[in-house]
């Protein structure tokens, strides 16, 4: 009889005593924050930028989550994770196109609780255009992690060797690619490529000469793609196809490709974003180091000249478990000296204007300079909750075009149908 | 009657009833959860406006409404268009590669497995790597089949970039990909065929050609009826292949049925439309289904 008492009571106190562990390890335990980043973002310095965030606070431990290497690709992974109201993932990653849409599937934290009363202080740090992206109906959406825009990046090499200055319309870079092509006599040389498959990147393709030409796609909430100026795209790169300078594939290049033929040498003008110029200078496979320039696209005209605003945000997931600490996360990532971190490792472009003439960041990216002025004066795709189905018309009747499957004629009427239907 | 039988059951006898009942529930629940509840909230979907970017519209009831626009869109004409075309192409194609190389593997060789494997591999393989793969022969400036036009002397190919060749390349790709599973149907057919008939064949004087029409192919019509529907179900619903390989491009132009209603209910988070479509495919491979049912069920030479 006493020997079961005891042993019951040994085996109660050592469940006590297991509690009591399990508590303490409770207490210390940390916080497992996991965020979401897509593959093309630079994954290995949001490693290191987090890294340092756990050194600083050892209870938080991080996860990165590596998504795919394009804008809708992730959109399609997190639209199954979010639609299901999955707790997985408590930071997103998201393209500057996306809060709005965000905000109205009601997927992301609204964060103006997290930032208190210094709210207004914070937001207004940024970039105005990232600050006006981010906030839908009032409240912070998302908090920029980089700036983005669509610059074009040019052999210096190749340009001084033939006498020629960067190209300031798209007549001269025809002119410019031409005549380097002829003269290289390289098969593998290209002249100029942009994003061209059916992919996020390719609504630029069709928005940048549009705006080139003085015009938007909406004008109060209204489908503008009436006029003559609609055609200026198509005209454009029907132009460039005819003078062989896109190659022939271009239906098929997405926008890491252009990075990758210009890293390989076979590339002399490419249209794409500011990641591009830290692979071309660092990377170890790179044939084009300091052989590159970077300059804002042409236009139809020297004096107007257009280009896409991009970039990424961090967003708190509405279905995290640790939102008030993904909000402090958040709000880390979203500061001037990840900004900077972030502009030295991964010529990423910054959200606040002061970074941009730090002394370390030039001398990494010393067209950050010039830079400043494009970031500021980049335009944004449209801004609505269905955006999805609007850059899918786009980007498809874009690549058809671009494969030669549907004349401008039909490409531009199958937009304007289905874009009718969105924005009535 | 059934009253009758229940009373001649003797108390063992019903709990053993019971106990197998008991013992498939779980099995029959398990089924229900994942088989007919999404079925039955898939057709309840169709019925609804349900588009996830758009929540403050509710979910209110629709009718038909997304039947009646699916009829009106072109998009969806095109994708099953395309669906069909796969389906005509690929069900016979994948048939005869794979009763060639079901006839192949089923030849006397003194070592089988390396045949054997070479028709596993490329049924193994997930279907999105195949494509992924088939994505890379037939890529503009790296791919071999541009390198072998080159190798030729001829002008290299815009294969995933023009909508013929782009069909071309994806239909040679789901028949490799399904060929080998025809093959491992037909060869265990081909292997139920006693060898005495052939030998009867050889002594009455019959051709090798003469014996494959007149007993390999007849006696092989109930596993050449299996495989075609397992192959034309499968080719319906075509969906990883031409998503790795082109992603519907150039424009839409591979697009086929499942891929649209992927893009429709995950991409553009449309539920109540997507569901509409799938029910509209659903409806399509039952019809097929059982079409070939019937076939198979009159079909003489099944014994």
């Amino acid at each position: 009889m006493t020997s079961r008492f005891t042993r019951r009571m040994a085996a109660r106190l050592g469940l006590a005593a297991g509690l009591a562990l399990a508590g303490a390890a409770y207490a210390q335990a940390q916080t497992t924050l996991r965020i979401f980043t897509g593959g093309q973002q630079r994954p290995d310095v949001m490693r290191q930028i987090v890294d340092g965030y756990m050194k600083a606070n050892p209870n938080v431990k991080v996860e990165v989550e590596v998504g795919g290497a394009t804008s809708e690709q992730q959109q399609q992974y997190l639209n199954t994770v979010l639609a299901s109201k999955d707790s997985a993932l408590d930071l997103i990653l998201i393209d500057v196109i996306r809060p709005a849409q965000w905000a109205a599937a009601q997927w992301a934290e609204p964060l103006d609780a997290y930032l208190g009363a210094e709210k207004d202080a914070i937001m207004a740090r940024y970039l105005p255009a990232y600050r006006a992206a981010n906030i839908v109906n009032g409240k912070v959406i998302a908090l920029p992690y980089f700036a983005d825009a669509q610059f074009l990046y040019y052999r210096k090499d190749l340009l001084e060797k033939h006498g020629l200055q960067p190209p300031k319309t798209w007549d001269e870079l025809k002119a410019a690619a031409r005549k380097i092509m002829a003269a290289e006599g390289n098969a593998n040389l290209r002249g100029f490529e942009t994003a061209g498959a059916p992919i996020e990147g390719t609504v630029c393709t069709y928005l940048v000469p549009l705006w080139g030409s003085g015009e938007d796609m909406l004008k109060g909430g209204k489908l503008n793609l009436a006029g003559a100026a609609a055609k200026k795209p198509f005209e454009l790169w029907a132009d460039l196809k005819a003078a062989n300078v896109t190659p022939p594939n271009l239906a098929e290049i997405p926008t890491d490709r252009i990075r990758q033929n210009m890293q390989a040498g076979n590339l002399i003008f490419g249209m794409s974003w500011g990641y591009v110029w830290n692979r071309l200078q660092n990377d170890a496979d790179s044939t084009v180091k300091g052989k590159i320039g970077v300059v804002p696209l042409p236009g139809f005209t020297a004096d107007r000249q257009a280009t896409c605003i991009g970039g990424w945000q961090v967003a708190v997931s509405a279905f995290s478990k640790n939102k008030a600490e993904a909000a402090k996360l958040a709000r880390y990532l979203s500061s001037p000296e990840v900004a900077k971190q972030q502009a030295i490792l991964a010529s990423h472009l910054p959200v606040f204007p002061g970074v941009y003439t730090d002394a370390d960041v030039l001398k990494a990216n010393p067209w950050f300079e010039q830079a400043l002025p494009v970031v500021q004066s980049a335009r944004s795709r449209p801004v609505t909750p269905r955006y999805t189905e609007v850059s899918e018309i786009m980007r498809t009747n874009m690549n058809a075009f671009l494969a030669g499957t549907k004349t401008a004629d039909q490409a531009l009427g199958d937009m304007t149908n289905r874009l009718g239907a969105i924005f009535r | 009657m059934s009253d009758t039988i229940r009373h001649r059951l003797t108390p063992l006898e019903k709990s053993e009833r019971r106990l197998g009942f008991a013992m498939l529930a779980p099995a029959f629940l398990l089924l229900a959860a994942v088989v007919l509840y999404p079925i039955v909230e898939l057709i309840r979907n169709s019925f609804h406006f349900n588009h996830l970017a758009q929540p403050w519209m509710g979910t209110p009831f629709v009718g038909f409404e997304n039947y009646v626009k699916a009829l009106g869109d072109d998009r969806f004409h095109e994708a099953v268009l395309h669906t069909v075309l796969y389906v005509l192409v690929t069900v016979p194609g994948a048939v005869v590669i794979g009763l060639g190389l079901a006839l192949l593997a089923n030849q006397p060789f003194s070592v089988k497995w390396p045949v054997r494997l070479g028709l596993l591999l490329p049924w193994a393989l997930p279907l999105v790597f195949a494509g992924l793969i088939f994505r890379w022969f037939f890529e503009y400036n790296q791919g071999i089949a541009n390198a072998m036009l080159r190798g030729l002397g001829l002008e290299p190919l815009n294969w995933l970039t023009s909508p013929g060749l782009a069909f071309f390349a994806i239909c040679l790709a789901i028949i490799w990909k399904s060929s080998s599973f025809v093959a491992l149907v037909l060869l265990a057919g081909l292997q139920t065929i006693p060898k005495s008939f052939y030998e009867a064949a050889e002594v009455d004087g019959a051709t090798k050609w003469q014996q494959f029409r007149e007993i390999t192919l007849p006696m092989l019509r109930p596993a050449i009826f299996v495989a075609l529907i397992f192959r034309t179900i499968t080719a319906i619903q075509t969906f990883d292949i031409p998503y790795a390989m082109t992603n519907g491009g150039p424009g839409n132009s591979t697009e086929t049925l499942a891929m649209y209603i992927h893009k429709t209910t995950v991409d553009f988070l449309d539920l109540g439309y997507g569901s509409a479509l799938a029910v509209l495919m659903f409806i399509v491979s039952a019809v097929i289904t059982s079409v070939y049912l019937r076939h198979t069920r009159r079909d003489p030479g099944r014994h």
